[in-house]
């Protein structure tokens, strides 16, 4: 039986090759694979975007011609003929409230729960996790009613219960960043002299700022890309721009003007997604 | 001289714990002194020092700064600054910002803190460091900083939480020598806390022995090591020799024959032990010329402790070590005596408990000798 012994004097061992652990070596089938993988994800990804792109500037693009006919701006006139403009300010002013809300929120929420400063930290989770279980249209029925019956502001009813939604991601994305926060920082900051509020500005916010980033940005997404809440609770007065796309949608031919409409609800994330992943990167130290 | 801090009656316990963590503390810390609290893991020397800092709040006692009880002054009011076993320097910052700190905290103006910071800076020996960020520092340059940084705040105390343990034996002598040369140009305050007694011996004037939440002897370095009061305080300063026995007119009578102790002291009479440090006894050849000197014994046992060897020796029936340099040619069962210097006799009240007086890695155990 063949038996694989220690390297000894007579056969010095040799460190595998490469930067950083043996057990992150890439062998050939492996990064062909994964390339192949990461290949097809993007096809997968951007491919229904190329259609998407097209009709921005089609005025005319009948089955079965493989390019748009006739190219042009109706699609985009109709768009801001039908209210795209306010729908957008509103769509955005919708978003920043959720995430002006539910982020401080959350972060308090993970802080407590980081600490064990609550007690039966367990139901405190499931409570705050319920929402993600609670399908949307039973809570903003229920909820409607007791709004319409407190006298609540359709729009202060659709930013509650908004920020209710984001609540579960805001405080998990906290949550995990506060699993990970030194206190150490904060307490040698207040022996250097620093008070509590000087501690949260200049080294609490500052290290925690990638996650709050991600928290809200989470939180944004709720608000602007909600449709079943805001139409509920908003009663129909409050036009976004998710109204907007699924009113456009629901009739036929104005695939350019839902085009339009598709473009300006991806733009605003992709923007801020985009403005997210270049600060994450941005190297440590390097403020002042 | 003047005491900057005294820490009376000490008392604090934690719900996980039933035993106090500090139990009566009392010290006082001499203006420009450096205060080394020594003892094992658990003993309670952190807490002691977050006490000071004002992030732990004590259960009982007082700590008085300048005469001022620091009982309702937070911690950011208490003049104090820390530095930590990990250098905690604030990633967000460069290492000039980092130093700066404190005095932007205060409400200097940035571009007096930095300049001011700068100058600390060069004391840690680390000019042209500040426009890095700190993650492109070793960790002997991170603890650098962490020092500057503190001592930017001008402390009223330097409060140093076993601030070199991270780091390799080498870097840890060059930053024995760095708070040497701090404590000569600006003589802070310090109160130390390290559970490494060569690193104690090294940068502090006095030691402070902790155990189990409670103060066993505050004394000179020197005098922790050769006149301990206690076998526990013996046995955590690493030393391994005690001769039960009885004392009669400043002489110890056991196993070993009549030894004399120190004159300087006066010895109560009655039962007592003697300790006496494994260093201080010398070992030589059982010759014709040396046969009227020493305590007569066999070598059991030699155990290599790096450029000494540790050398057990059975001597009238008891074990005895010493701790000889290489050099001469010694094995087990070999013939020796040994010399016991007078002033390295010391009495201590007690008896030694039968499970580990004399092992040399029961003490050596508890307290790290930084070896």
């Amino acid at each position: 039986m063949a038996v694989t012994l220690p390297p000894g004097p007579r056969t010095p061992w040799t460190p595998p090759r490469g930067d950083g652990s043996a057990l992150r070596i890439s062998r050939t089938p492996g990064r062909v694979g994964r390339t192949l993988l990461a290949l097809a994800l993007a096809v997968w990804f951007l491919l229904p975007l190329a259609p998407l792109g097209l009709w921005l500037f089609a005025d005319r693009w009948s089955y079965p011609a493989a390019l748009p006919e006739a190219w042009g701006l109706d699609g985009v006139r109709s768009a801001l003929a039908q209210g795209a403009g306010p729908a957008f300010a509103r769509s955005l002013g919708l978003g920043l409230a959720v995430s002006a809300v539910a982020t401080p929120l959350g972060a308090l929420a993970a802080r407590a729960l980081a600490y064990h400063r609550v007690p039966f930290p367990a139901a405190v989770n499931a409570v705050l996790f319920a929402p993600l279980a609670l399908p949307a249209f039973a809570a903003a029925f229920g909820l409607n009613v007791l709004l319409l019956r407190l006298q609540v502001p359709p729009l202060a009813g659709v930013i509650l219960i908004l920020s209710v939604y984001a609540l579960p991601y805001t405080t998990y994305t906290m949550r995990v960043a506060y699993g990970s926060h030194d206190l150490g920082f904060e307490e040698e900051a207040r022996t250097l002299g620093a008070t509590r509020w000087q501690v949260l500005a200049r080294v609490h916010l500052p290290l925690l700022a990638p996650a709050l980033a991600r928290s809200a940005f989470l939180a944004f997404l709720i608000g602007w890309s909600d449709y079943l809440i805001t139409l509920l609770v908003g009663g129909g007065a409050f036009i976004t721009v998710p109204m907007l796309v699924a009113s456009a949608a629901s009739g036929t031919g104005n695939d350019s003007v839902v085009a339009v409409l598709s473009v300006t609800a991806v733009l605003p994330p992709l923007i801020l997604l985009l403005g997210l992943g270049f600060f994450a990167r941005k190297p440590p130290g390097g403020l002042s | 001289m003047s005491n900057d801090l005294v820490i009376d009656g000490l008392s604090k316990s934690f719900s996980s714990s039933s035993a106090p963590v500090l139990n009566n503390v009392n010290l006082a810390l001499e203006s420009g002194s450096c205060t080394a609290v020594l003892g094992p893991s658990g003993s309670g020397k952190s807490t002691l020092l977050r006490a000071v800092a004002g992030l732990e709040a004590p259960d009982a006692g007082r700590i008085v700064l300048h005469g001022t009880d620091l009982a309702r002054v937070s911690p950011e009011h208490r003049g104090m600054a820390m530095v930590s076993q990990r250098p905690l320097l604030f990633p967000h910052l460069n290492v000039l910002d980092n130093v700066a700190f404190a005095a932007t905290v205060r409400g200097v103006r940035r571009r007096a803190a930095r300049t001011d910071a700068a100058h600390f800076l060069d004391l840690v020996q680390l000019e042209g460091y500040g426009r890095r960020p700190v993650t492109a520092i070793s960790g002997g340059q991170a603890q650098r900083v962490a020092i500057a940084r503190a001592l930017a705040a001008r402390p009223a105390i330097l409060l140093l939480d076993e601030p070199f343990s991270a780091l390799d034996p080498q870097l840890r002598s060059t930053m024995h020598e760095l708070l040497v040369q701090l404590r000569e140009r600006l003589a802070p305050t310090i109160l130390m806390v390290t559970h490494d007694r060569e690193e104690a011996a090294a940068v502090a004037d006095r030691v402070a022995l902790l155990s189990r939440g409670r103060l066993l002897q505050h004394d000179r370095v020197d005098l922790l090591y050769s006149r301990p009061v206690s076998l526990e305080v013996h046995r955590l300063m690493g030393g391994t020799n005690e001769i039960t026995g009885t004392v009669r007119d400043g002489v110890h009578y056991s196993a070993l024959g009549d030894l004399g102790l120190p004159a300087d002291t006066g010895w109560p009479d009655g039962p007592g032990v003697l300790v006496i440090r494994q260093e201080s006894i010398s070992i030589q050849d059982n010759t014709r010329s040396s046969a009227e000197y020493g305590v007569p014994g066999i070598v059991t046992d030699i155990r290599v402790l790096g450029p000494r060897r540790l050398v057990t020796v059975d001597a009238s029936g008891i074990r005895l070590q010493t701790e000889a340099p290489w050099g001469r040619p010694l094995g087990a069962g070999d013939a020796v005596r040994l010399t016991i210097p007078v002033s390295a006799r010391a009495l201590v009240p007690g008896q030694p408990d039968p499970g580990g007086p004399t092992t040399a890695d029961t003490a050596t155990a508890v307290i790290s000798t930084g070896r």
